[in-house]
Protein backbone atom coordinates (compact mmCIF):
# COMPACT_ATOMS: atom_id res chain seq x y z
CA UNK A 1 0.00 0.00 0.00
CA UNK A 2 1.39 3.79 -0.52
CA UNK A 3 2.48 4.93 3.05
CA UNK A 4 0.55 8.54 2.13
CA UNK A 5 2.05 11.00 5.03
CA UNK A 6 -0.64 12.65 5.56
CA UNK A 7 -2.34 9.17 6.69
CA UNK A 8 0.33 8.25 8.76
CA UNK A 9 0.49 11.58 10.33
CA UNK A 10 -3.31 11.67 11.13
CA UNK A 11 -3.34 7.83 12.70
CA UNK A 12 -0.32 8.96 14.83
CA UNK A 13 -1.30 12.20 15.82
CA UNK A 14 -4.76 11.97 16.61
CA UNK A 15 -3.56 8.44 18.21
CA UNK A 16 -0.96 10.58 20.84
CA UNK A 17 -3.86 13.19 20.66
CA UNK A 18 -6.46 11.14 22.17
CA UNK A 19 -3.94 8.81 24.31
CA UNK A 20 -3.78 11.85 26.14
CA UNK A 21 -7.31 12.62 26.56
CA UNK A 22 -7.98 9.10 27.45
CA UNK A 23 -4.93 9.44 30.70
CA UNK A 24 -6.43 13.07 31.15
CA UNK A 25 -9.59 11.69 31.89
CA UNK A 26 -8.69 8.43 34.20
CA UNK A 27 -6.45 10.86 36.18
CA UNK A 28 -9.08 13.47 36.70
CA UNK A 29 -11.49 10.72 37.95
CA UNK A 30 -9.37 9.78 40.57
CA UNK A 31 -8.15 13.50 41.91
CA UNK A 32 -4.75 12.50 40.71
CA UNK A 33 -3.89 16.22 38.98
CA UNK A 34 -4.46 19.50 39.31
CA UNK A 35 -7.42 22.00 37.39
CA UNK A 36 -4.43 23.63 35.59
CA UNK A 37 -3.13 20.21 34.29
CA UNK A 38 -6.78 18.86 33.48
CA UNK A 39 -7.12 21.87 31.38
CA UNK A 40 -3.74 22.40 30.01
CA UNK A 41 -3.58 18.43 28.97
CA UNK A 42 -6.87 18.55 27.97
CA UNK A 43 -6.49 21.17 25.05
CA UNK A 44 -3.35 19.53 24.27
CA UNK A 45 -4.57 16.40 23.41
CA UNK A 46 -7.57 18.08 21.70
CA UNK A 47 -4.51 20.03 19.60
CA UNK A 48 -3.00 16.62 18.44
CA UNK A 49 -6.07 14.82 17.61
CA UNK A 50 -7.45 18.01 15.86
CA UNK A 51 -4.21 18.38 13.96
CA UNK A 52 -4.40 14.27 13.21
CA UNK A 53 -8.32 14.63 11.79
CA UNK A 54 -7.28 18.13 9.62
CA UNK A 55 -4.01 15.69 8.09
CA UNK A 56 -6.48 13.05 7.46
CA UNK A 57 -8.43 14.99 4.91
CA UNK A 58 -5.05 16.17 2.89
CA UNK A 59 -5.77 12.52 1.37
CA UNK A 60 -9.65 13.48 0.81
CA UNK A 61 -9.93 14.23 -3.02
CA UNK A 62 -12.98 15.73 -2.67
CA UNK A 63 -13.04 17.40 0.86
CA UNK A 64 -16.50 19.39 0.30
CA UNK A 65 -17.93 16.27 0.92
CA UNK A 66 -16.53 15.26 3.87
CA UNK A 67 -19.19 16.49 6.27
CA UNK A 68 -21.57 13.53 4.57
CA UNK A 69 -18.76 11.22 6.15
CA UNK A 70 -20.99 11.50 9.46
CA UNK A 71 -24.10 9.71 8.13
CA UNK A 72 -23.26 6.51 7.56
CA UNK A 73 -22.16 5.38 10.99
CA UNK A 74 -24.12 2.12 11.02
CA UNK A 75 -22.21 0.53 8.10
CA UNK A 76 -19.01 2.06 7.78
CA UNK A 77 -16.03 2.28 10.46
CA UNK A 78 -14.88 5.57 8.86
CA UNK A 79 -18.14 7.10 9.42
CA UNK A 80 -18.22 5.77 12.83
CA UNK A 81 -14.83 7.19 13.42
CA UNK A 82 -16.09 10.79 12.54
CA UNK A 83 -18.98 10.62 15.01
CA UNK A 84 -16.68 9.37 17.81
CA UNK A 85 -14.19 11.84 17.42
CA UNK A 86 -16.76 14.21 17.60
CA UNK A 87 -18.44 13.41 20.18
CA UNK A 88 -15.55 13.07 22.50
CA UNK A 89 -13.85 16.59 21.60
CA UNK A 90 -16.98 18.14 22.45
CA UNK A 91 -17.02 16.28 25.60
CA UNK A 92 -13.48 17.45 26.08
CA UNK A 93 -14.94 20.88 25.34
CA UNK A 94 -17.51 20.99 27.89
CA UNK A 95 -15.25 19.22 30.63
CA UNK A 96 -12.46 21.97 29.95
CA UNK A 97 -14.86 24.29 30.41
CA UNK A 98 -16.68 23.12 33.60
CA UNK A 99 -13.41 23.10 35.15
CA UNK A 100 -12.33 26.54 34.06
CA UNK A 101 -15.16 28.35 34.93
CA UNK A 102 -16.56 26.07 38.42
CA UNK A 103 -13.37 25.58 39.43
CA UNK A 104 -14.23 22.43 39.77
CA UNK A 105 -13.94 18.88 37.88
CA UNK A 106 -17.30 17.64 37.19
CA UNK A 107 -15.19 14.46 36.65
CA UNK A 108 -18.12 12.01 35.14
CA UNK A 109 -18.02 14.09 32.05
CA UNK A 110 -13.85 13.96 31.74
CA UNK A 111 -14.19 9.89 32.53
CA UNK A 112 -16.70 9.36 29.50
CA UNK A 113 -14.65 12.21 27.05
CA UNK A 114 -11.57 9.36 28.05
CA UNK A 115 -14.22 6.06 26.96
CA UNK A 116 -15.05 7.78 23.74
CA UNK A 117 -11.24 8.32 23.34
CA UNK A 118 -10.59 4.62 23.15
CA UNK A 119 -13.67 4.15 21.26
CA UNK A 120 -12.76 6.80 19.00
CA UNK A 121 -8.77 4.99 18.89
CA UNK A 122 -10.21 1.89 18.21
CA UNK A 123 -12.74 2.66 15.16
CA UNK A 124 -9.59 4.22 13.55
CA UNK A 125 -8.00 0.70 13.26
CA UNK A 126 -10.93 -0.86 12.65
CA UNK A 127 -10.79 1.38 9.20
CA UNK A 128 -8.06 -1.13 8.42
CA UNK A 129 -8.68 -4.22 10.33
CA UNK A 130 -12.09 -4.38 8.92
CA UNK A 131 -10.22 -5.00 5.40
CA UNK A 132 -10.20 -8.70 4.20
CA UNK A 133 -7.97 -7.38 1.00
CA UNK A 134 -5.23 -6.98 3.05
CA UNK A 135 -4.51 -10.10 5.14
CA UNK A 136 -1.23 -8.03 6.69
CA UNK A 137 -4.19 -5.71 8.83
CA UNK A 138 -7.17 -8.20 8.88
CA UNK A 139 -6.49 -8.99 12.55
CA UNK A 140 -7.12 -7.80 16.16
CA UNK A 141 -3.42 -6.97 16.50
CA UNK A 142 -3.96 -4.26 14.10
CA UNK A 143 -6.28 -2.64 16.62
CA UNK A 144 -4.32 -3.63 19.41
CA UNK A 145 -1.13 -2.00 18.19
CA UNK A 146 -3.37 0.85 17.30
CA UNK A 147 -5.07 1.11 20.97
CA UNK A 148 -1.23 0.24 22.86
CA UNK A 149 0.57 2.94 20.96
CA UNK A 150 -2.09 5.59 21.65
CA UNK A 151 -2.25 4.53 25.44
CA UNK A 152 1.79 4.76 25.23
CA UNK A 153 2.21 7.80 24.30
CA UNK A 154 -0.43 9.34 26.95
CA UNK A 155 1.24 7.74 29.57
CA UNK A 156 4.73 9.23 28.59
CA UNK A 157 3.83 12.48 28.90
CA UNK A 158 1.77 11.93 31.52
CA UNK A 159 2.68 8.97 33.69
CA UNK A 160 5.91 7.55 33.58
CA UNK A 161 5.53 5.09 36.24
CA UNK A 162 2.98 3.07 34.35
CA UNK A 163 4.12 4.27 30.88
CA UNK A 164 7.21 1.65 31.61
CA UNK A 165 4.40 -1.12 31.61
CA UNK A 166 3.35 0.40 28.31
CA UNK A 167 6.50 0.05 26.70
CA UNK A 168 7.10 -3.50 27.18
CA UNK A 169 2.86 -4.40 26.30
CA UNK A 170 3.78 -2.63 22.97
CA UNK A 171 6.54 -3.78 22.70
CA UNK A 172 4.99 -7.46 22.44
CA UNK A 173 1.97 -6.52 20.56
CA UNK A 174 4.63 -4.48 17.47
CA UNK A 175 7.12 -8.21 17.64
CA UNK A 176 3.67 -9.82 17.39
CA UNK A 177 2.29 -7.99 14.70
CA UNK A 178 5.42 -7.64 12.64
CA UNK A 179 5.50 -11.37 13.03
CA UNK A 180 1.75 -11.74 11.71
CA UNK A 181 2.44 -9.41 8.87
CA UNK A 182 5.19 -11.87 7.63
CA UNK A 183 3.65 -14.92 8.21
CA UNK A 184 0.27 -13.43 6.52
CA UNK A 185 2.37 -12.58 4.04
CA UNK A 186 3.83 -16.39 3.33
CA UNK A 187 0.66 -18.12 3.88
CA UNK A 188 -1.76 -16.00 1.93
CA UNK A 189 -4.57 -17.57 0.83
CA UNK A 190 -4.83 -15.76 -2.05
CA UNK A 191 -2.62 -16.48 -5.41
CA UNK A 192 -2.53 -15.45 -8.87
CA UNK A 193 -4.85 -19.08 -9.32
CA UNK A 194 -7.85 -17.98 -6.65
CA UNK A 195 -7.70 -15.03 -8.01
CA UNK A 196 -8.06 -16.16 -11.45
CA UNK A 197 -11.10 -18.42 -10.27
CA UNK A 198 -8.92 -21.92 -10.97
CA UNK A 199 -9.25 -23.88 -7.69
CA UNK A 200 -5.76 -25.66 -7.61
CA UNK A 201 -2.91 -24.03 -7.78
CA UNK A 202 -1.70 -23.32 -11.52
CA UNK A 203 1.72 -22.09 -12.85
CA UNK A 204 0.64 -19.00 -14.56
CA UNK A 205 2.32 -16.11 -15.49
CA UNK A 206 1.47 -12.31 -17.13
CA UNK A 207 3.04 -12.10 -20.19
CA UNK A 208 2.19 -8.63 -21.77
CA UNK A 209 0.92 -5.89 -19.50
CA UNK A 210 -2.94 -4.87 -18.87
CA UNK A 211 -1.94 -1.35 -19.45
CA UNK A 212 1.02 0.51 -20.51
CA UNK A 213 1.34 2.98 -17.79
CA UNK A 214 0.55 3.83 -14.33
CA UNK A 215 -3.03 4.35 -13.06
CA UNK A 216 -4.64 4.62 -9.90
CA UNK A 217 -4.49 1.07 -8.64
CA UNK A 218 -0.82 0.60 -9.12
CA UNK A 219 0.00 3.65 -7.80
CA UNK A 220 -2.15 3.47 -4.47
CA UNK A 221 -2.15 -0.29 -4.05
CA UNK A 222 0.32 -2.26 -5.78
CA UNK A 223 2.55 -0.05 -4.60
CA UNK A 224 6.08 -1.23 -3.21
CA UNK A 225 8.95 0.76 -1.61
CA UNK A 226 11.89 0.59 0.90
CA UNK A 227 11.27 -3.38 1.31
CA UNK A 228 14.48 -4.02 1.03
CA UNK A 229 15.03 -1.83 3.85
CA UNK A 230 12.46 -3.30 5.95
CA UNK A 231 14.71 -4.65 8.82
CA UNK A 232 16.51 -2.15 8.94
CA UNK A 233 13.46 0.36 8.99
CA UNK A 234 11.98 -2.16 11.90
CA UNK A 235 15.22 -1.70 14.08
CA UNK A 236 15.30 2.19 13.86
CA UNK A 237 11.08 1.99 15.19
CA UNK A 238 11.65 -0.21 17.60
CA UNK A 239 14.82 1.57 18.75
CA UNK A 240 13.10 5.13 18.84
CA UNK A 241 9.73 4.21 20.14
CA UNK A 242 10.54 1.86 22.71
CA UNK A 243 14.26 1.32 24.05
CA UNK A 244 15.06 5.16 23.79
CA UNK A 245 12.35 5.91 25.72
CA UNK A 246 12.60 3.36 28.11
CA UNK A 247 16.03 4.38 28.89
CA UNK A 248 15.17 7.59 29.92
CA UNK A 249 12.61 6.88 31.76
CA UNK A 250 14.16 4.68 33.63
CA UNK A 251 17.37 7.27 33.99
CA UNK A 252 15.14 10.20 34.65
CA UNK A 253 11.84 9.22 36.32
CA UNK A 254 9.13 12.28 35.78
CA UNK A 255 11.13 15.89 36.50
CA UNK A 256 9.44 17.79 34.26
CA UNK A 257 6.72 17.84 31.46
CA UNK A 258 9.09 19.47 29.35
CA UNK A 259 11.54 16.59 29.34
CA UNK A 260 8.53 13.81 29.09
CA UNK A 261 7.15 15.95 25.51
CA UNK A 262 10.61 15.56 24.33
CA UNK A 263 10.40 11.73 25.45
CA UNK A 264 7.03 11.50 23.93
CA UNK A 265 8.49 13.09 20.36
CA UNK A 266 11.44 11.08 20.27
CA UNK A 267 8.65 7.84 21.01
CA UNK A 268 5.98 9.67 18.18
CA UNK A 269 9.39 10.07 16.12
CA UNK A 270 9.20 5.72 16.49
CA UNK A 271 6.24 5.18 15.52
CA UNK A 272 6.46 7.23 12.66
CA UNK A 273 8.63 4.56 11.17
CA UNK A 274 6.21 1.83 12.37
CA UNK A 275 3.19 2.86 10.80
CA UNK A 276 4.91 3.63 7.65
CA UNK A 277 5.57 -0.17 7.46
CA UNK A 278 2.83 -0.90 8.45
CA UNK A 279 1.32 0.69 5.02
CA UNK A 280 4.57 0.45 2.82
CA UNK A 281 4.56 -3.50 3.74
CA UNK A 282 1.13 -4.24 3.55
CA UNK A 283 -0.07 -6.40 0.48
CA UNK A 284 -2.91 -5.92 -1.40
CA UNK A 285 -4.36 -8.40 -3.11
CA UNK A 286 -5.28 -6.86 -6.42
CA UNK A 287 -0.96 -7.01 -6.85
CA UNK A 288 -1.89 -10.83 -7.77
CA UNK A 289 -3.25 -9.86 -11.31
CA UNK A 290 -0.57 -7.78 -12.09
CA UNK A 291 2.67 -9.25 -10.66
CA UNK A 292 1.86 -13.04 -10.53
CA UNK A 293 2.31 -14.96 -7.66
CA UNK B 1 -27.33 3.83 4.66
CA UNK B 2 -24.46 2.01 3.06
CA UNK B 3 -26.14 -1.12 4.33
CA UNK B 4 -26.19 -3.97 1.85
CA UNK B 5 -29.86 -4.16 0.35
CA UNK B 6 -31.79 -7.80 -0.31
CA UNK B 7 -31.58 -8.51 -3.95
CA UNK B 8 -34.43 -11.18 -4.67
CA UNK B 9 -35.88 -9.85 -7.79
CA UNK B 10 -32.69 -9.58 -10.00
CA UNK B 11 -29.02 -10.18 -9.90
CA UNK B 12 -27.67 -8.34 -13.18
CA UNK B 13 -24.28 -9.14 -14.15
CA UNK B 14 -22.05 -10.35 -17.02
CA UNK B 15 -20.06 -13.88 -17.56
CA UNK B 16 -17.10 -13.58 -19.16
CA UNK B 17 -15.47 -16.76 -21.21
CA UNK B 18 -12.15 -16.73 -21.06
CA UNK B 19 -12.41 -19.15 -23.89
CA UNK B 20 -13.04 -17.13 -26.11
CA UNK B 21 -11.80 -13.74 -25.49
CA UNK B 22 -9.27 -13.21 -27.82
CA UNK B 23 -7.62 -10.40 -25.78
CA UNK B 24 -8.67 -7.63 -28.03
CA UNK B 25 -9.40 -4.93 -25.62
CA UNK B 26 -12.40 -3.71 -27.31
CA UNK B 27 -14.53 -3.93 -24.05
CA UNK B 28 -12.05 -1.18 -22.62
CA UNK B 29 -12.11 1.25 -25.10
CA UNK B 30 -16.18 0.99 -25.74
CA UNK B 31 -16.27 1.02 -22.00
CA UNK B 32 -14.03 4.00 -21.75
CA UNK B 33 -15.85 5.97 -24.54
CA UNK B 34 -19.49 5.31 -23.49
CA UNK B 35 -18.83 6.50 -19.76
CA UNK B 36 -16.73 9.18 -20.74
CA UNK B 37 -19.60 10.47 -22.84
CA UNK B 38 -23.55 11.26 -22.68
CA UNK B 39 -25.24 11.64 -19.77
CA UNK B 40 -21.94 10.40 -18.16
CA UNK B 41 -18.78 12.52 -16.60
CA UNK B 42 -15.80 12.28 -17.90
CA UNK B 43 -13.85 9.21 -16.92
CA UNK B 44 -10.52 11.63 -17.22
CA UNK B 45 -7.05 11.15 -18.96
CA UNK B 46 -4.09 13.15 -17.38
CA UNK B 47 -0.90 13.62 -19.52
CA UNK B 48 -3.28 12.14 -22.32
CA UNK B 49 -0.64 13.33 -25.10
CA UNK B 50 2.34 13.75 -22.86
CA UNK B 51 5.02 11.47 -21.58
CA UNK B 52 3.56 9.72 -18.49
CA UNK B 53 -0.08 9.62 -19.38
CA UNK B 54 -2.41 8.04 -16.78
CA UNK B 55 -5.77 7.76 -16.92
CA UNK B 56 -8.99 6.11 -15.80
CA UNK B 57 -10.75 2.77 -17.08
CA UNK B 58 -13.28 0.85 -15.58
CA UNK B 59 -12.43 -2.39 -17.36
CA UNK B 60 -8.74 -4.39 -18.06
CA UNK B 61 -7.78 -7.42 -20.45
CA UNK B 62 -4.86 -8.94 -18.46
CA UNK B 63 -2.76 -11.75 -20.63
CA UNK B 64 -1.69 -14.67 -18.94
CA UNK B 65 0.06 -17.99 -20.06
CA UNK B 66 -0.87 -20.95 -18.43
CA UNK B 67 1.83 -24.01 -18.28
CA UNK B 68 1.12 -27.19 -19.11
CA UNK B 69 3.60 -30.02 -17.71
CA UNK B 70 2.59 -32.60 -19.44
CA UNK B 71 3.42 -30.92 -23.31
CA UNK B 72 6.20 -28.30 -21.81
CA UNK B 73 4.31 -25.23 -23.27
CA UNK B 74 2.34 -23.18 -21.83
CA UNK B 75 -1.37 -21.91 -23.23
CA UNK B 76 -2.07 -18.30 -23.28
CA UNK B 77 -5.46 -16.58 -22.46
CA UNK B 78 -6.48 -13.10 -22.30
CA UNK B 79 -8.86 -12.33 -18.90
CA UNK B 80 -10.95 -9.08 -18.76
CA UNK B 81 -11.84 -7.86 -15.30
CA UNK B 82 -14.22 -5.24 -14.02
CA UNK B 83 -16.61 -4.84 -11.37
CA UNK B 84 -17.98 -8.09 -9.96
CA UNK B 85 -21.23 -6.54 -8.49
CA UNK B 86 -20.76 -8.55 -5.54
CA UNK B 87 -23.44 -9.35 -3.16
CA UNK B 88 -21.43 -9.00 -0.19
CA UNK B 89 -19.76 -5.86 -1.91
CA UNK B 90 -17.42 -4.71 1.05
CA UNK B 91 -16.51 -1.16 -0.78
CA UNK B 92 -20.44 -0.33 -0.42
CA UNK B 93 -20.01 -1.38 3.74
CA UNK B 94 -16.94 0.46 4.59
CA UNK B 95 -18.65 3.92 2.47
CA UNK B 96 -18.75 6.77 5.10
CA UNK B 97 -20.67 9.26 2.89
CA UNK B 98 -23.48 7.14 1.65
CA UNK B 99 -22.38 7.38 -1.85
CA UNK B 100 -21.68 3.72 -2.85
CA UNK B 101 -24.80 2.02 -2.94
CA UNK B 102 -26.23 -1.43 -4.27
CA UNK B 103 -29.31 -0.86 -6.44
CA UNK B 104 -31.88 -3.09 -4.40
CA UNK B 105 -34.00 -4.00 -7.22
CA UNK B 106 -31.01 -5.34 -9.52
CA UNK B 107 -27.87 -5.59 -7.27
CA UNK B 108 -26.14 -3.36 -9.41
CA UNK B 109 -22.96 -1.67 -7.32
CA UNK B 110 -23.40 2.11 -8.00
CA UNK B 111 -21.48 5.47 -7.01
CA UNK B 112 -23.55 9.06 -6.43
CA UNK B 113 -20.55 10.75 -7.09
CA UNK B 114 -22.61 13.83 -5.61
CA UNK B 115 -21.93 12.09 -1.85
CA UNK B 116 -18.17 10.99 -2.45
CA UNK B 117 -15.07 12.65 -1.10
CA UNK B 118 -12.98 11.15 -3.03
CA UNK B 119 -11.04 8.90 -0.01
CA UNK B 120 -10.61 6.05 -1.67
CA UNK B 121 -11.37 3.64 1.16
CA UNK B 122 -14.18 1.45 -1.05
CA UNK B 123 -11.06 0.94 -3.72
CA UNK B 124 -8.66 -0.57 -1.00
CA UNK B 125 -11.66 -2.74 0.18
CA UNK B 126 -12.32 -4.55 -3.55
CA UNK B 127 -9.69 -7.21 -3.47
CA UNK B 128 -10.17 -6.76 -7.44
CA UNK B 129 -9.25 -3.28 -8.10
CA UNK B 130 -12.51 -2.66 -9.64
CA UNK B 131 -12.82 1.12 -8.59
CA UNK B 132 -10.17 4.02 -9.52
CA UNK B 133 -10.59 7.16 -8.18
CA UNK B 134 -10.89 9.91 -11.18
CA UNK B 135 -7.55 11.91 -11.23
CA UNK B 136 -9.42 15.29 -11.73
CA UNK B 137 -12.91 15.33 -10.25
CA UNK B 138 -11.78 12.96 -7.18
CA UNK B 139 -14.61 11.29 -7.04
CA UNK B 140 -14.67 7.31 -7.16
CA UNK B 141 -15.40 5.78 -10.89
CA UNK B 142 -16.52 2.41 -11.58
CA UNK B 143 -18.41 -0.19 -13.80
CA UNK B 144 -22.26 0.76 -13.98
CA UNK B 145 -23.10 -1.95 -16.11
CA UNK B 146 -23.91 1.06 -17.80
CA UNK B 147 -27.10 2.07 -16.41
CA UNK B 148 -28.10 4.28 -18.62
CA UNK B 149 -27.95 1.99 -21.35
CA UNK B 150 -30.12 -0.64 -19.78
CA UNK B 151 -32.41 1.72 -18.24
CA UNK B 152 -33.33 3.93 -21.38
CA UNK B 153 -36.53 2.79 -22.57
CA UNK B 154 -35.73 5.18 -25.75
CA UNK B 155 -32.96 2.71 -26.90
CA UNK B 156 -33.54 -0.46 -29.13
CA UNK B 157 -34.26 -3.23 -27.17
CA UNK B 158 -31.19 -5.08 -28.60
CA UNK B 159 -28.38 -2.03 -27.44
CA UNK B 160 -29.96 -2.31 -23.74
CA UNK B 161 -26.86 -4.26 -22.61
CA UNK B 162 -23.58 -2.63 -21.53
CA UNK B 163 -21.43 -0.97 -23.97
CA UNK B 164 -18.62 -4.04 -22.98
CA UNK B 165 -21.06 -6.74 -23.77
CA UNK B 166 -21.99 -4.65 -27.03
CA UNK B 167 -18.90 -3.85 -28.97
CA UNK B 168 -16.82 -7.80 -28.05
CA UNK B 169 -16.28 -9.16 -31.82
CA UNK B 170 -16.51 -12.85 -30.84
CA UNK B 171 -19.12 -12.78 -28.07
CA UNK B 172 -17.18 -13.42 -24.71
CA UNK B 173 -19.08 -11.53 -22.67
CA UNK B 174 -22.89 -11.98 -21.96
CA UNK B 175 -25.18 -9.83 -19.72
CA UNK B 176 -28.21 -11.24 -17.86
CA UNK B 177 -29.98 -11.69 -14.57
CA UNK B 178 -28.02 -14.86 -12.34
CA UNK B 179 -31.26 -14.70 -10.19
CA UNK B 180 -33.61 -16.00 -13.11
CA UNK B 181 -32.33 -19.88 -13.20
CA UNK B 182 -33.57 -19.67 -16.44
CA UNK B 183 -32.03 -16.91 -17.95
CA UNK B 184 -29.05 -17.35 -20.56
CA UNK B 185 -26.31 -16.42 -18.50
CA UNK B 186 -27.73 -19.02 -15.61
CA UNK B 187 -27.87 -21.93 -18.03
CA UNK B 188 -24.22 -21.59 -19.72
CA UNK B 189 -22.85 -20.61 -16.24
CA UNK B 190 -24.49 -23.77 -14.67
CA UNK B 191 -23.18 -25.69 -17.99
CA UNK B 192 -20.07 -25.07 -17.88
CA UNK B 193 -19.78 -24.29 -14.52
CA UNK B 194 -18.88 -20.80 -14.04
CA UNK B 195 -16.40 -19.90 -11.27
CA UNK B 196 -16.22 -17.19 -8.57
CA UNK B 197 -12.77 -15.02 -8.65
CA UNK B 198 -11.07 -14.94 -4.94
CA UNK B 199 -13.98 -16.84 -3.43
CA UNK B 200 -12.12 -17.13 -0.36
CA UNK B 201 -12.67 -12.96 -0.01
CA UNK B 202 -16.19 -13.72 0.69
CA UNK B 203 -17.65 -11.14 -1.32
CA UNK B 204 -20.02 -13.55 -4.03
CA UNK B 205 -19.42 -12.06 -6.85
CA UNK B 206 -22.01 -11.87 -9.29
CA UNK B 207 -19.72 -11.69 -12.24
CA UNK B 208 -18.66 -15.16 -13.60
CA UNK B 209 -16.41 -16.73 -15.51
CA UNK B 210 -15.83 -19.25 -17.80
CA UNK B 211 -12.05 -20.84 -17.04
CA UNK B 212 -10.13 -21.30 -20.57
CA UNK B 213 -10.41 -25.11 -21.31
CA UNK B 214 -7.69 -27.56 -22.01
CA UNK B 215 -6.74 -27.78 -25.02
CA UNK B 216 -7.30 -31.27 -27.16
CA UNK B 217 -4.28 -32.75 -27.40
CA UNK B 218 -4.41 -32.09 -31.13
CA UNK B 219 -0.58 -33.19 -32.02
CA UNK B 220 -1.29 -36.56 -29.66
CA UNK B 221 -4.53 -37.52 -31.94
CA UNK B 222 -2.18 -37.15 -34.73
CA UNK B 223 0.56 -39.77 -33.91
CA UNK B 224 -2.53 -42.32 -33.37
CA UNK B 225 -4.02 -41.66 -36.61
CA UNK B 226 -0.70 -42.43 -38.49
CA UNK B 227 -0.23 -45.28 -36.28
CA UNK B 228 -2.83 -46.78 -36.71
CA UNK B 229 -2.75 -46.65 -40.67
CA UNK B 230 0.46 -49.02 -39.73
CA UNK B 231 -1.01 -51.26 -37.36
CA UNK B 232 -2.00 -54.02 -40.27
CA UNK B 233 -1.96 -57.19 -40.21
CA UNK B 234 -2.03 -60.45 -42.07
CA UNK B 235 -2.38 -60.30 -45.81
CA UNK B 236 -2.16 -55.82 -45.80
CA UNK B 237 0.84 -56.80 -43.90
CA UNK B 238 2.86 -58.48 -46.57
CA UNK B 239 1.34 -56.24 -49.35
CA UNK B 240 2.77 -52.90 -46.94
CA UNK B 241 6.23 -54.75 -46.75
CA UNK B 242 6.38 -55.75 -50.41
CA UNK B 243 5.41 -52.41 -51.12
CA UNK B 244 8.27 -51.03 -48.60
CA UNK B 245 10.65 -53.26 -50.40
CA UNK B 246 9.88 -51.63 -54.06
Amino acid sequence: MHPAPSIILFTILSGFGFGVITWIGILQYFSMVSSLEVISFSILGGFFAVIGLISSTFHLANKKNAIKSFSQWRSSWLSREAVASVICLSLVFINVSFVFFEKYSLSLVGITASIFSFITVFTTSMIYAQLRSIPAWNTMLTPLIFLSASILGGAILLKQDYALYGLVFFSVIQLLFWVYSDSSEKNMKTNLSTALGFNENNSIRSFDKAHTNQNYLLNEMVYKVGRKHSKRIRYISFLFAVLIPSGLILLNNHDSYLVAFIFSFLHLLGLYFSRWLFFAEAVHVVSFYYEGN
Amino acid sequence: MTDLPKCENKKLGLLIDLDICVGCHACVVSCKEWNSSGDTKQLSDVNAHQKEPIGTFLNHVHSYEKENMDKNESEPFYFPKSCLHCEDAPCVTVCPTGASYKRPEDGIVLVNEDDCMGCGLCAWACPYGARELDLLSGVMKKCTLCVDRIDNQDLPEEDRVPACVKSCPTGARSFGDFNDPNSKVSKISRDRSGVDLMPEMKTKPVNKYLLPRIKSNFDKELDRKESSELNVSGFLSWVDKALDKL
